[in-house]
């Protein structure tokens, strides 16, 4: 397996861009969909401020913050995968350039 | 699948990209695709204007948490109908998959649709395949910044005509298009209509075929569901190998030559770049393209055609064709048995629901008259789009009692009503510190809409 790994230098950031911000966007719409089936934003308000918010901006919001926890969680991934890559590319001497 | 060469894909997926130019084709498959495209667009812009029943007939609507698919309204409560529904859908590409390979891919994924859709665009403003490559090398001149500037405005409009539909399966469109004209529309609308527009301009303008390639899952475990038996787009090596080019009218047998000609048009043509002669490769979307840039070369040979065709890897071989096959089986059982769930509980979907909340501020309390009391706040959600008439009962304590300040409940279409309703009942007759009891609900004017809903009643117990 640690043979056939590539250098993960050499993986295009496109492409660790997109790796990180797909499958999250993906998780995010689901995630939105079964929230608020369960919970109706007007519940939802904190500590009960008197906040008006569109159930739409509630909505965006809502799949924004999902988004984000998605992302942060895809990055670690891709973070400690690299790095775990590059610990072995290291010691299999294959580490070039 | 053994064929299946992974190398390459691994190479692929860490390559640079270089712009991919495809050459159109003409041809039985390709007239086919061009009519998939055109129905599923259609369908995509033109649903969001269909109406039933004086509302629009496909409507997501998540500002009143409805869904409206036709003839039903669908609730937030109702969401194990749409998770049923995914599955469905999943199962459909698994079972779709084992039969015909990415036909999805080739013929209806909105990717290829809207890909297809751009490439026409561009077709009709930059040229064919030679012009727009020769455009693109071309150093910077007034007439080239006309041509991309050009292509750029049509795409954008298309986009966001693409975005404002999108919106619109979410906010009635008509409503949506006033606001539009009044320069009234929300932010978050607004925001919406340009992210999905940008979405479209960039994967159908630009990512295209590396969506297909970096983005899309089922590419990727495609391979799973694929046996010796599923379609495939393949060339075949016996026939075509070796390769070389020839005189037309020679005879290519006595030269120790095979039927491909190396034109090299099947590689032109491929909206993934890729050759099909490399044999089955994971980026191929079975778009069919390059067999009918192959069969056009064979006609021009004045050779039989299908060098390059549709096959499975045991026809291929000799060993026949096999369609129903365990593997299908079994998906098409499961998804005939879900199917039939579905309907059955969609048909006998009562549209009436009941929530009881027992006041949570006191256990009890005693009447002046010795009776135990307890209240409840009742949510009656009549999901039905007419309005209707109801009787409350309770039941589960000997001379239960219900005190409410109505006799018949009317609750308007599509709406919840809220009341506060209180139980007595005798100590004598309560068994324990908590009894079960039960709340009755029917409609006056329809038999079926009826519903049980449970609750407890609390009261000292026996001393
Ligand atoms: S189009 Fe047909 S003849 Fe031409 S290179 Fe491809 S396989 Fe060979
Ligand atoms: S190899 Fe042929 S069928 Fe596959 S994507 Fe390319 S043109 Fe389409």
């Amino acid at each position: 397996m640690v043979s056939t790994s590539p250098f993960p230098e050499k993986i295009p950031s496109i492409q660790k861009a997109i790796a990180v911000l797909w499958p999250s966007f993906a998780t995010a719409i689901v995630a939105t969909g079964i929230f608020f089936s369960a919970f109706h934003p007007k519940d939802l308000v904190p500590f009960n401020l008197d906040i008006d918010v569109s159930p739409l901006a509630a909505y965006s919001i809502g799949f924004f913050l999902f988004w984000l926890l998605g992302i942060v969680s895809s990055y670690a991934t891709m973070y400690f995968i690299i790095s775990n890559c590059q610990v072995l590319n290291k010691q299999q001497g294959q580490f070039t350039k | 699948m053994q064929s299946q060469k992974t190398n390459t894909g691994e190479q692929g997926l860490y390559a640079e990209h270089k712009k991919i130019y495809p050459r159109e084709v003409s041809g039985y498959f390709t007239r086919l695709r061009m009519l998939s495209v055109v129905v599923l667009l259609g369908i995509y812009y033109l649903m969001p204007f269909a109406r039933w029943d004086d509302r629009q007939a496909l409507l997501f609507d998540l500002p009143a948490r409805k869904f409206y698919i036709f003839g039903l309204t669908l609730w937030p409560q109702d969401f194990i109908y749409l998770a049923a529904l995914l599955i469905m859908a999943g199962l459909s590409l698994f079972f779709f998959t084992a039969l015909l390979g990415r036909v999805w891919c080739g013929y209806a994924c909105p990717q290829t649709v809207w890909t297809e859709a751009y490439l026409w665009m561009e077709r009709k403003i930059e040229g064919n395949r030679g012009r727009r490559m020769k455009l693109d090398k071309a150093p910077t001149s007034a007439a080239k910044i006309r041509t991309k500037a050009l292509k750029h405005t049509v795409w954008i409009i298309f986009s966001l005509w693409t975005g404002f539909t999108f919106v619109g399966y979410f906010t009635p469109i008509y409503e949506l298009g006033g606001r539009l004209f009044t320069g009234d529309l929300g932010p978050w609308e607004t925001f919406w209509i340009l992210f999905y527009s940008f979405a479209t301009y960039g994967n159908a303008g630009f990512m295209r075929e590396q969506v297909c390639k970096y983005m899309c899952p089922y590419a990727r475990f495609q391979s799973a569901m694929f046996d010796s038996d599923t379609l495939i787009v393949a060339y075949h090596p016996e026939r075509g190998e070796p390769r070389g080019s020839r005189r037309r009218g020679t005879d290519f047998e006595a030269q120790g030559l095979g039927a491909c000609i190396d034109c090299n048009l099947c590689v032109q043509v491929c909206p993934t770049g890729i050759d099909i002669r490399d044999g089955l490769q994971y980026e191929c979307i079975a778009c069919s393209a390059c067999i009918d840039a192959c069969d056009e070369i064979m006609d021009k040979m004045s050779y039989p055609r299908g060098l390059i065709k549709y096959t499975t890897e045991n026809a291929a071989e000799g060993k026949g064709q096999h369609i129903l096959r365990p593997r299908v089986m079994v998906y098409a059982t499961i998804l005939l048995v879900l199917f039939g769930l579905l309907v059955s509980n969609l048909v006998l979907r009562i549209p009436l629901e009941l929530d009881v909340i027992r006041d949570r501020n006191t256990l009890y309390r005693e009447t002046r008259d010795g009776l135990i009391e307890n209240v409840y706040t009742l949510k009656i959600l009549n999901m039905d789009e007419q309005p209707h008439r109801y009787i409350l009962r309770a039941e589960g304590v000997d001379g239960l009692k219900l005190v409410t300040d109505q006799e018949e409940i009317f609750v308007e279409a599509s709406s919840v009503y809220e009341m506060v309703v209180r139980l007595q009942a005798d100590e004598f007759n309560l068994e324990q510190r908590s009894v079960p009891v039960s709340f009755h609900l029917q409609a006056t004017d329809a038999n079926h809409l009826s519903i049980v809903e449970e609750a407890r009643f609390l009261g000292p117990g026996k001393t």
